[in-house]
């Protein structure tokens, strides 16, 4: 650009440019206006309404009365451990079974085109459909997982797979494994492709087998993947609630209730988190769901920084 | 020398039956809703451990298609996930050709908002003003409003991928093109955009799907307008709007309807799916 501009004479090159810098604008106009009406706005607009009282017809000021109510409310803290419960199981589980999947997948196995192609099918499906496809898997009368164990003769008994308390949230994990599981392997597959094959053939020569391959050279190569698959988990884990909108709605008796749903059930009224619609407090869970949320991230990325230290 | 031969066979065999296993857990869910659908509704509530249909029926679909308003959700889908395919295409190519290869003021900064409010996802929460704002603009009526939202939640990532792939493509073409006294708007338009194809077809795929399989946004807009539903949509609210198990003949046939178009889009084009998928996350 700068050879061809200075070989023009002064003044053309000027008005050239200020015509193109206007086409620089209107061709980023319409990105800009909908960063501004989708991203920006509902950022300041909840910003004004976690100070009311809002049910969607008639709003009150009420100061800080939202933020009062956040640190007395039993249900909002029920929320934030389930969201942790349920994070923390479905990562221990997601991640290492990604990784062993797609270390076998890498290697020369016959047809693993083929059992990549099958583990990432889930996750091209929506979620929600898909949530709806468990909810009557794991329905106690007539569905096909209680129909099998009795057919299997394992047990006779009608397992409340979604309305058992003790159940409700291996159900729900089971289900964010399927869907979720593709998405990692072909990310642990894509930085398990970088490290070089020169690495393992050097290590044969030295004699290590599959299994010290696999610990002294895989792991360690793959830490700074790792490092940003983890984050991703991480806040996809803290953030998901259509799933589980889908399968229990928050039940029974708010056993899976996490942040977002909650905010969600808030904004629009729902009888698991009071009935009304109560948008000025749905705003304030919301920013303080929103918060905890970054706080771990951080936290993660100064832990994260700190062992490669 | 014969044991290690036995030992590494096993080690192998190993491999197989766990991928094996993983497989069926895998395929199960979609093979039941799939084969289900072909159930009459009595089996189906019957329930049981068989996969297969006792009696094979297509009545399942022509029940959901023409009493349930199947078709709508059907073309509302495809109208959805085509406008917010074209649309991010259209705004991720053009911002991604001025943010790879022209500088203005504030271009950092604007650049690094788009990238930071990528991260600072507030999930729920942003429904509910978007919301308003759209009966205030009176979008509510129509899909408009979906499709808006769709695309500039998502465009950040694609101007990312679009960015990422520009700077792979040599300026010598541009200034070239310039030379020749071709316009700003008429690089991007003759030269650039037949050398995005490669990138542009990623990104049509996974903003399809993703309008596509989109939930609780259609769900929120078409509340009281239950003929813009998208099928997800349309079959989900079945489940709540139904007494018990009445009717699961039309979930299933739904879910399939939703389903499987999707599975065979990837089955044909599994390799753009799967390399934008690493493209979008490892680097974004």
């Amino acid at each position: 650009m700068i050879a061809l501009t200075s070989a023009k004479p002064k003044n053309s090159m000027k008005s050239a440019m200020r015509k193109d810098n206007l086409t620089v604008w209107l061709m980023l106009a319409p990105t800009l206006f909908l960063f501004l009406v989708v991203s920006v706005y509902p950022f300041l607009w909840i910003a004004r309404y976690m100070f009311y009282d809002y049910n969607g017809f008639v709003e009150y000021y009420i100061g800080l009365d939202n933020f009062r109510r956040l640190l007395a409310d039993k249900l909002f803290f029920k929320s934030i451990i389930h969201t942790l419960e349920y994070s923390f199981y479905k990562l221990i589980t997601i991640i290492p079974l990604a990784l062993i999947v797609s270390v076998l997948l890498n290697s020369k196995l016959k047809g693993k085109n083929f059992f990549r192609t099958v583990f990432f099918v889930p996750t091209v499906i929506s979620a929600a459909v898909a949530s709806l496809v468990f909810y009557f898997i794991y329905s106690p009368y007539n569905g096909i997982l209680n129909g099998t164990l009795n057919a299997l003769q394992i047990t006779q008994a009608k397992i409340d797979w979604l309305g058992s308390a003790n159940l409700v949230m291996l159900s729900i994990i089971f289900t964010a494994i399927w869907g979720g599981l593709g998405n990692y392997m072909v990310l642990f597959l894509a930085g398990l492709q970088s490290i070089p094959d020169s690495i393992y053939e050097s290590s044969r020569i030295d004699g290590a087998n599959r299994l010290q391959d696999f610990f002294y050279i895989t792991i360690p190569m793959l830490r700074p993947v790792m490092k940003v698959i983890l984050m991703l988990a991480i806040t996809t884990a803290l953030k998901d609630y259509q799933s589980i909108m889908v399968l229990t709605g928050g039940g029974p008796a708010g056993r899976s209730q996490v942040m977002f749903l909650y905010v969600y059930q808030l904004m629009f009224g729902n009888e698991n988190a009071g009935g009304a619609v109560q948008i000025g407090y749905g705003a304030t869970v919301g920013l303080a769901s929103s918060l905890i949320i970054a706080l771990i991230t951080v936290i993660y990325l100064y832990l994260s920084k700190k062992m490669d230290d | 020398m014969k044991t290690k031969k036995i030992k590494f066979k096993f080690s192998w065999l190993a491999a197989y039956v766990f991928l094996i296993i993983l497989t069926i857990l895998m395929l199960y869910p979609i093979l039941y809703v799939v084969l289900g659908s072909f159930k009459t509704n009595q089996e189906l509530v019957m329930g049981g451990a068989r996969l297969l249909p006792e009696v094979f029926i297509l009545n399942n679909y022509i029940e959901a298609w023409e009493l349930a308003n199947f078709a709508r959700y059907t073309l509302n889908s495809i109208f959805i996930s085509s406008m917010v395919m074209i649309g991010i295409l259209i705004l991720s190519s053009m911002s991604g050709y001025c943010f790879a290869r022209r500088d203005f003021p504030l271009k950092n900064f604007i650049y690094g908002m788009l990238i930071a409010f990528m991260f600072v996802n507030i999930g729920s929460v942003s429904l509910r003003p978007l919301f308003e704002l759209s009966i205030r603009f009176n979008l509510h009526t129509s899909l408009w409003a979906v499709i808006l939202i769709s695309i500039g939640t998502a465009q950040a990532t694609n101007i990312f991928l679009v960015r990422g792939y520009m700077n792979t493509l040599p300026k010598e073409l541009d200034e070239a093109a310039a030379i020749d006294g071709c316009s700003f708007f008429g690089i991007y338009y003759r030269i650039i955009l037949p050398l995005l194809k490669p990138v542009l077809a990623t990104i049509a795929l996974l903003s399809f799907r993703g309008a596509w399989n989109e939930y609780i946004l259609p769900l929120v807009f078409t509340i009281n307008n239950p003929d813009k539903r998208p099928l997800t949509v349309g079959v989900i609210s079945l489940k709540n709007v139904s007494d018990g198990a009445a009717a699961w003949n039309i979930m299933f046939a739904g879910s399939t309807m939703s389903i499987v178009p999707i599975i065979i889009l990837f089955l044909l084009t599994s390799r753009y799916f799967m390399s934008g998928m690493t493209v979008g996350a490892v680097k974004g």
